[in-house]
């Protein structure tokens, strides 16, 4: 009996590791794999991490508008993804779902110190925990359209704002049926990028390093002022948001806007000419109001995102992963295709990075980017949308400059109370 | 073994029912076989509808941000902030301006429409199906179709008001508060028109024909026959479509969010967009949950007063 229980014994062990291990699959959230222009991208770096690990990664798609609402709702319903892609501006918010790892915990703070420079890391941090690792990183600035440009006969970049506007009023007198200068004046987040660079070009800080509202002092009301202006004379358009920004400047209706430094990759797919229309795009500083000002900027990026305690190991299927999505082999190609700097030791430091005129020029553009501040507020959408709809009535002629400067400051010093 | 038999066999009538059947038993059974019918519809209801009512109901007592793990108890605190909030006001004045007059010109409209399509005139069968596109198409489609009449840069509108010279530059009709409500009313009176159309044909083709050929023998105008002969027929038509036009207007979203987003500036926030930015856009769960309680208040007068005409109707 003995004899036969151990022979069992045998056998099943054997078999079980005759069996072969199962195969983790990893659900990898993101909003990337919904635009054409990056379908194939994620799905090869998806499928060259299955084909290394023998882990199956799984897609779920959100547009970008309703990946942070998907998220909210799937904490809810304990059903979130491994990973997830979050720009970084909204990852305090983000980081409030319980579920988010720290990866300090997850990988050691000295590893990921050594993998990615403080600068890029510091993206990923809220309330001193780690929450997300940088995936791509950049800045929000100016982009000009050489060709159109050209057609309407502005021979050099404007440095200060009376050049720009100048070259503005050349572009509307000369390229028919254009929007010269493509500001956000329809969603209310994409409005507050304009304005808050706009403000801090004309000394406003919109908040103060106090906290505080600063948009009814004279110069957030001359930057007000100077948006009007531009929607006046006709060289600014109402009905414009970042997708059709981006539509009408790569069909070159459009001289400048601004965008992350995906803007290459829009105007490659608009203008129908693909990536050899990408030497017209021109990285340029956001014109300032003395010839020597400092250009405003903000930064940008996106990052990634691990929930679930389980996946808090460095050996779990969603580590592996994460990690793949950052080597030098998976990470460079990517960012540069996305038009984005890599934000690792290894990955700034490689040829191809370099040598991507692009890119070189675009970081020169962006001198001193700086954090939005209404991102890390807790009713950082409440406010944002205060800010959307004060700027878009004084846009609109709802309002004069003064009265909606005046507005914004009482309903932002009550929000601001209440966060 | 002997057997007995009745004489009065054959001559004594059959027992209709069981001796052992209860009084009014049959009906009873037949009352719990058609509470088990209605098992699976009063199951969906009760998680489908029920649930995350009561559940909405309960979060509006309470703060619930993203920042918070747990929501908070506030008492009634919210509906305080919902009635005394400019901006919800402002949702609520929009809410009333939108349904008034969806309603009134999708069922004017709906009734013209259904008065020509009722006289007979050829091609009128192929007519009638071809006005029921709308109503088949989906809303969002319809959204963008009619955002791109709208559009200020490359609209339909614009092209043909410059090519006969309204204007000499393209007008952004989204970026005036007038003129995106019209907007949005337009495309949703397009939307309803087939639905209330078919309504109205459907009474007008159980009117008694002989009623307005006597009135017109005795002189009776097109005019006097729709007012004192056709409307009155169509009352109880009109009372359900007005009715039904109404919760479904309170009730309208998608063709709103595609064409303005609720703008310019909150010109067109109605409160189904006041419910979806206060959850999703400022993440304040409880108090979206406060104004989707009073939106629902706003419904219920409409709804109980369609149901009570529809079982007085069934009675």
């Amino acid at each position: 009996m003995t004899k036969i229980t151990q022979s069992l014994a045998v056998c099943l062990a054997a078999a079980a590791f005759a069996v072969p291990a199962q195969a983790d699959t990893v659900e990898f959230m993101n909003w990337t794999y919904t635009e054409d222009s990056g379908r194939d991208l994620i799905q090869s770096l998806m499928d060259g991490y299955a084909e290394a690990s023998g882990n199956e990664v799984e897609p779920i798609g959100y547009a970008w508008s309703d990946i942070n609402k998907n998220a909210f709702l799937r904490a809810r319903t304990n059903t979130l993804p491994d990973i997830m892609q979050v720009q970084a501006r909204f990852l305090p918010t983000i980081a409030n779902i319980e579920q988010v790892q720290d990866l300090n915990e997850v990988f050691g703070q000295e590893t990921l110190e050594a993998m990615i420079p403080a600068s890029f890391l510091a993206m990923g941090q809220v309330d001193g925990r780690q929450v997300a690792l940088p995936w791509i990183a950049g800045t929000i600035g100016m982009v000009a359209n050489q060709r159109v440009l050209d057609a309407a006969g502005v021979t050099e970049i404007p440095d200060t704002v009376e050049e720009f506007r100048e070259a503005l009023v050349q572009v509307r007198d000369n390229v028919p049926n254009s929007v010269p200068y493509t500001m956000a004046t329809k969603n209310n987040a994409s409005i507050l990028l304009d304005y808050l660079i706009w403000s801090w070009t004309f000394g406003a800080d919109v908040i103060d390093a106090e906290g505080n509202a600063d948009v009814n002092s004279p110069e957030g009301v001359a930057a007000l002022e100077f948006m009007v202006g531009l929607m006046n004379d006709r060289l600014a358009a109402p009905e414009i948001d970042r997708p059709d920004a981006r539509r009408l400047f790569g069909q070159e209706a459009s001289a400048f806007y601004f965008d992350a430094p995906s803007a290459k990759n829009f105007a490659a797919d608009f203008s129908g000419q693909g990536e050899d229309y990408a030497v017209n795009i021109i990285p340029m500083e956001t014109p300032t109001l003395e010839e020597d000002g400092t250009p405003a900027a903000i930064q940008w990026g996106h990052v990634l995102v691990m929930f679930n305690e389980d996946n808090a190991s460095p050996d779990s299927a969603a580590s592996g992963f994460l990690m793949n999505l950052l080597s030098d082999e998976v990470l460079v190609d990517f960012a540069l295709v996305k038009g984005a700097l890599p934000p690792t030791v290894s990955g700034l430091d490689s040829e191809e990075v370099k040598s991507d005129g692009y890119m070189t020029a675009w970081a020169e553009a962006a001198v001193a980017p700086r954090a939005n501040p209404i991102a890390p507020l807790s009713n950082g959408g409440a406010i944002s949308d205060i800010i959307g709809e004060e700027v878009q009535a004084a846009l609109l002629g709802q309002k004069t400059p003064q009265e909606a400067a005046d507005d914004l400051q009482a309903r932002l010093e009550e929000a601001l109370a209440e966060e | 073994m002997t057997t007995s038999v009745d004489p009065h066999a054959d001559t004594a009538p059959a027992p209709r029912v069981s001796p052992d059947a209860r009084r009014g038993g049959l009906k009873a059974a037949e009352r719990r076989f058609g509470l088990l019918l209605l098992v699976p519809a009063l199951t969906a209801f009760g998680v489908v509808v029920l649930f995350p009512f009561l559940e909405a109901l309960w979060l509006s007592f309470y703060e619930y941000t993203i920042a918070m793990s747990e929501p908070e108890w506030t008492g009634i605190s919210n509906f305080v902030d919902v009635l005394t909030d400019e901006a919800v006001i402002g949702s609520f004045v929009s809410t009333l301006i939108f349904v008034g007059a969806a309603t009134v010109f999708s069922i004017l409209l709906g009734l013209g429409w259904a008065l020509i399509l009722n006289h007979p005139f050829r091609g009128r069968s192929a007519l009638r199906g071809l006005s029921l596109m709308p109503w088949v198409m989906p809303a969002i489609v319809a959204a963008f179709i009619w955002g791109w009449i709208f559009n200020s840069r490359y609209g339909l509108l614009n092209a043909v008001a410059m090519e006969f010279g309204f204007i000499d530059y393209p007008q952004a009709y989204l970026s005036t508060p007038g003129g995106a409500m019209a907007a949005v009313v337009i495309a949703k009176v397009w939307l309803s028109v087939p639905l209330f159309m078919a309504f109205f044909i459907a009474g007008l083709q159980s009117m008694d024909r002989e009623q307005v050929e006597a009135a017109r023998v005795d002189g009776a105008g097109n005019w006097h026959v729709l007012m004192h002969h056709v409307l009155p027929h169509l009352r109880p038509v009109i009372m359900v479509t007005v009715v039904l036009g109404m919760i479904g207007n309170l009730q309208h979203f998608d063709t709103i969010w595609a064409l303005t987003g609720g703008g310019p500036v909150r010109a067109t926030t109605v409160l189904s967009i006041e419910v979806y930015r206060r959850a999703f856009e400022q993440w304040d769960i409880g108090m979206a949950a406060a104004v989707g309680v009073v939106w629902v208040a706003t419904i219920l007068p409409p709804a109980y007063f369609y149901l009570r005409q529809l079982m007085a109707r069934t009675e």
